[in-house]
């Protein structure tokens, strides 16, 4: 495997809401943050990754106008997901893999304050089932906290609009870019089934074994950054992951939460405040997907 | 015997709240004012209607000192004859034309421009026309196109365009 490290994260202004700009305006200064922290231009990037959902824009093809960010002519090496951004850094991260290309950049937006996302959210669901009932992430918190025998949350954390970036390089370009490179340790991503009816909600089992493969347990944790919406999901989560404490989210920007988890993670090592650090994002109906990312100095 | 297939419909229906940026707020009022403005980029010198905000080649950012005012007549560089699906919710019952449009004194195309005042074995690449202006500004925007204030684009009955002219520009 090749050494690659995050070297560079931004994320947009915590808690926005009601943004007027679009969602191209909103990428531009983090993504320009992203650059400057480390003295590069968007012609020094060999791979882009962007995540975003159609569904919170309300228009087809809505990611395709947030690569007008990225000086995308001539044309550039670029893929996108329809996933939480983490997942753009982990495609980042495989592409550093084949070893043509030294420095990625990943991004997400989301603008939660013009759709409702109880709404929305409940369109992932499958179509035959549960998508009728329209259920909603407050039901599925409420179940799952049952399931643990937490107290049912009444509300989950408020949805905001934000954008995140990061920058990763390999090897001894990530030791020019920056004192301190994130050096990604292990990085995985598991799902649990769709149909929440065939999972034992109390735990999850795509969190233990994406923490597993990333080696969290290896070595002592100095700080964790999990995306849990509410109590009952940080001790699924710690109790999957071995972990004694962490930070969950205060507000959930669609889309962008589990890139500034983890982003927030390999800035820790970046900026020397810890040595190593996990970041977790989460996607789906009660902690469905998960993403575990180990960085260290 | 099997028994037949059963059929469920469920409609689907999600509430969005659109949101103009103010970029497409200033255009919209330019249009409201009979003015069809873009943002000139200080860089390339590439004129971006409807304005952007920003120049996406060299990422930089544009605003009303950008501003610059084009014609509105232009050149036809692609269309389409449509002939309307009726599914639930279409308002078009007849066929109709869209076209993409060069304005002069723009550096790219503004797409499914309605073209009428010609009958549509007769529109054609090349084909020089204006702007219809009368329309109602409130209808159609989402802070993309040209609002409604136009109605449509009609022929001008100035000479067509040679190919050369227009031809980077055809999708
Ligand atoms: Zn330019």
């Amino acid at each position: 495997m090749r050494d690659v490290a995050v070297v560079s994260f931004a994320p947009s202004e915590p808690g926005l809401t009601g943004v007027e700009e679009t969602e191209t305006q909103l990428l531009f200064p983090v993504i320009n943050e992203a650059l400057a922290k480390i003295g590069i231009t968007r012609k020094d990037i060999g791979f882009t990754c962007s995540a975003s959902c159609d569904y919170l824009a309300g228009a087809p093809f809505a990611f395709v106008q947030t690569l007008e960010a990225t000086g995308a002519w001539p044309p550039i090496s670029e893929s996108h997901v329809e996933m939480d951004g983490a997942w753009a850094l982990y495609e980042a991260w495989v592409r550093l893999q084949h070893g043509d290309v030294d420095v990625a950049l990943a991004f997400s937006s989301g603008i939660c304050s013009r759709a409702d996302i109880r709404e929305v959210l409940s369109i992932q669901l499958d179509p035959y089932y549960l998508a009728p009932l329209w259920l909603d992430p407050l039901s599925f918190g409420r179940l799952q906290a049952e399931a643990v025998g937490q107290e049912p949350p009444t509300q989950a954390p408020a949805y905001t609009d934000a954008a995140a970036a990061v920058v990763l390089a390999a090897g001894d370009r990530a030791r020019e870019l920056v004192d301190r490179p994130a050096w990604i340790a292990g990085i995985d991503h598991r799902t649990d089934a769709h149909y929440p009816g065939v999972r034992d909600l109390s735990k999850s089992e795509s969190a233990r074994i994406a923490g597993q493969q990333a080696g969290v347990d290896k070595a002592p944790v100095d700080v964790a950054y999990l995306s849990a919406q509410y109590p009952h999901e940080g001790l699924i989560l710690m109790d999957a992951l071995g972990l004694t404490h962490g930070y969950g989210l205060a507000t959930n920007p669609l889309m962008v939460s589990g890139l500034i988890q983890v982003g927030t993670a390999a800035d820790a090592v970046i900026k020397g405040d810890a040595n190593r650090s996990v970041g977790h994002a989460s996607a789906g109906p009660c902690l469905q997907q998960n993403l575990v990312a180990v960085f260290e100095a | 015997m099997s028994e037949p297939v059963r059929f469920v419909s469920q409609k689907v229906d999600l509430d969005y709240k659109v949101v103009t940026s103010p970029v497409a707020r200033r255009f919209d009022e330019q249009m409201r004012a009979g003015r069809i403005t873009g943002h000139k980029c200080p860089e390339c010198g590439l004129v971006y209607v409807p304005p952007k905000g920003f120049c996406p080649i060299d990422c930089v950012i544009t605003d009303e000192s950008n501003e610059v005012e084009v014609r509105d007549a232009g050149t036809l560089t692609s269309f389409t004859v449509i002939t309307p699906i009726q599914y639930q919710g279409q308002e078009e019952k007849e066929e109709y034309v869209l076209a993409n449009i060069l304005l002069d004194g723009a550096s790219g195309t503004i797409g499914q421009q309605r073209v009428e005042g010609i009958p549509h074995s007769e529109v054609r690449m090349g084909m020089r026309v204006k702007a219809v202006w009368g329309g109602d500004p409130n209808e159609g925007s989402r802070g993309w196109g040209l609002t409604g204030a136009i109605k449509h684009w009609e022929p001008s009955g100035e000479p067509d365009e040679p190919k050369e002219k227009y031809q980077e520009h055809v999708l």
